[in-house]
């Protein structure tokens, strides 16, 4: 659905998506291509990168896709100088990236490090690496930055420390972040989804017993959808209309998770 | 009742707060990062200490404080790579270890504390490494009170703005005119709240011993 004439999104924005190549983040890029705006869609997988600029495209915005590893600060400096000499500006950042490990079960008596390793390079390095790359044409166009983070963040997870650990982590990071850049006219706010993805539907088959207790307490009673019900949301976090927004987690999760 | 088990660091001021909780110290090595520390491979000490550590005897209370020196509060983007992987990834590394041992070690119907530095949010600019840090960890020990629940245990955090609090603080003032209070009396006082038997209907829960800076 095309965002109308009388929602007021801004006006066109240039924005960068890590993550984008499938599940929330394409939600993401689609629901602010929706609003005409560009879209950078930053994978590490090109082809699926692209596929989700044309869905862009077709939605009214301008999508471009380019291969980005969050980890890597090479890659991430080279990303948004990208952006920036193609389009000029960079309006907003979303950092939606996560590690492939995110729904693989683990203990923390025995957990490799080195995964947790994985785990804290793609979501809590990525942030820091987004920001400090990002920093100064955020400043220049007064943007925004998203981090998404989840209900794990909050109320832990007995199967997935780790990944709960990491996520939690963003939110101190962004809380810190807004503070820091609020006198610099960036805003930081976190958005925390609960969607149905590619990476939720893993997770459910590794644990049988997870979709019940993931919908069993939500009272909407079904996931949220990427790109209309957990995109919007992230539009309108990066959008004027949350121009006095700043430091906060929204929970988009139908109200799943029991603290805020 | 026997005497806590401190998981900790070398660091003085976990020594000191061994010595106010009267308890029997297991000391973790340094991770020390050489160049800039992204491929992680300063774990491997760590992982080495967990699977010594976890092996050794059960104990009913646990305390956790992996604590290396404060470092000097910085805007995030002026972060070199080698500061962030110090003080946002090997810390995170330290208390998932430490955390790892405390899971091991604390017997059936037991108690684990953790103590970690966290500046209140009115205070927490230049500071995104160690608020990330602090909010891991309240992940972590929720997430430890979730699986550990079931046998009994109960795990919970206190949190402290003693070491990243530089005095005057923006108003309004706090509550209390001790703060940011400090770790061996204040944060302490609360470690050992946790660690009693009155405290048994408490798990998953965090509490805030910075003299009412910060209420969530």
């Amino acid at each position: 659905m095309a965002v109308s004439a009388g929602e007021a999104v801004s006006g066109p924005r240039v924005v960068l998506v890590t993550g984008a190549s499938g599940g929330v983040g394409r939600g993401i890029a689609v629901a602010c291509g929706r609003a005409g705006w560009t879209v950078w869609i930053a994978a590490r997988r090109q082809a699926q990168a692209a596929e989700v600029a044309a869905e862009v495209d077709a939605a009214g915005g301008a999508g471009r896709a380019i291969v980005c590893d969050v980890a890597d600060p090479t890659s991430v400096a080279s990303v948004v100088a990208a952006v920036v000499e193609r389009d000029g500006r960079l309006d907003g950042v979303v950092h939606n990236a996560t590690s492939g490990l995110s729904p693989r079960p683990a203990d923390l008596a025995d957990v490799p490090l080195v995964d947790v390793g994985d785990h804290v390079a793609v979501s809590l390095r990525g942030t820091y690496l987004l920001a400090r790359a990002a920093f100064r044409p955020l400043r220049d166009a007064g943007g925004a930055y998203v981090v998404l983070t989840s209900e794990a963040g909050f109320e832990g997870k007995a199967r997935l420390p780790v990944y709960a650990a990491v996520k939690a982590a963003q939110r101190g990071v962004a809380r810190a972040l807004a503070r820091e850049w609020g006198p610099q006219g960036i805003r930081v706010n976190c958005l925390a989804p609960l969607a149905a993805t590619p990476a939720m539907e893993q997770a459910f088959a590794l644990d049988p017993a997870m979709a019940a207790r993931v919908l069993g307490r939500n009272p909407l009673g079904h996931l949220g959808d990427a790109a209309d019900d957990i995109g919007p949301v992230v539009r309108f976090l990066l959008s004027d209309d949350a121009r006095y927004v700043n430091g906060l987690t929204v929970m988009a999760d139908g109200a799943s998770c029991p603290i805020t | 009742m026997r005497s806590p088990l401190l998981i900790g660091t070398e660091h003085t001021s976990v020594a000191d707060l061994a010595a106010v909780l009267g308890a029997e110290a297991e000391v973790m090595p340094s991770a020390e990062a050489e160049g800039d520390g992204l491929d992680w491979t300063w774990a491997a000490a760590l992982e080495a200490w967990r699977a010594e550590a976890t092996a050794r005897p059960p104990v009913s209370r646990v305390v956790v404080a992996p604590w290396e020196p404060v470092a000097r509060p910085a805007p995030l983007v002026q972060l070199d790579l080698a500061d962030w992987v110090r003080r946002a990834e090997v810390a995170i590394a330290r208390w998932v270890a430490a955390f790892g041992v405390a899971k091991a070690r604390c017997a059936d119907g037991g108690a684990v504390v953790a103590l970690v530095d966290r500046a209140a949010p009115l205070d927490c600019a230049g500071w995104a490494a160690e608020t990330g840090v602090a909010d891991a960890v309240e992940a972590l020990v929720r997430s430890l009170a979730r699986s550990e629940g079931p046998r009994g245990v109960r795990v919970n955090a206190v949190t402290t703005p003693a070491r990243l609090t530089a005095l005057p603080v923006v108003d309004p003032a706090p509550p209390l005119a001790a703060f940011p209070g400090s770790v061996l009396l204040e944060a302490a006082g609360a470690v050992r709240l946790l660690l009693e038997p009155d405290a048994i209907g408490l798990t998953g829960t965090v509490v805030h011993a910075d003299c009412g800076r910060s209420w969530r």
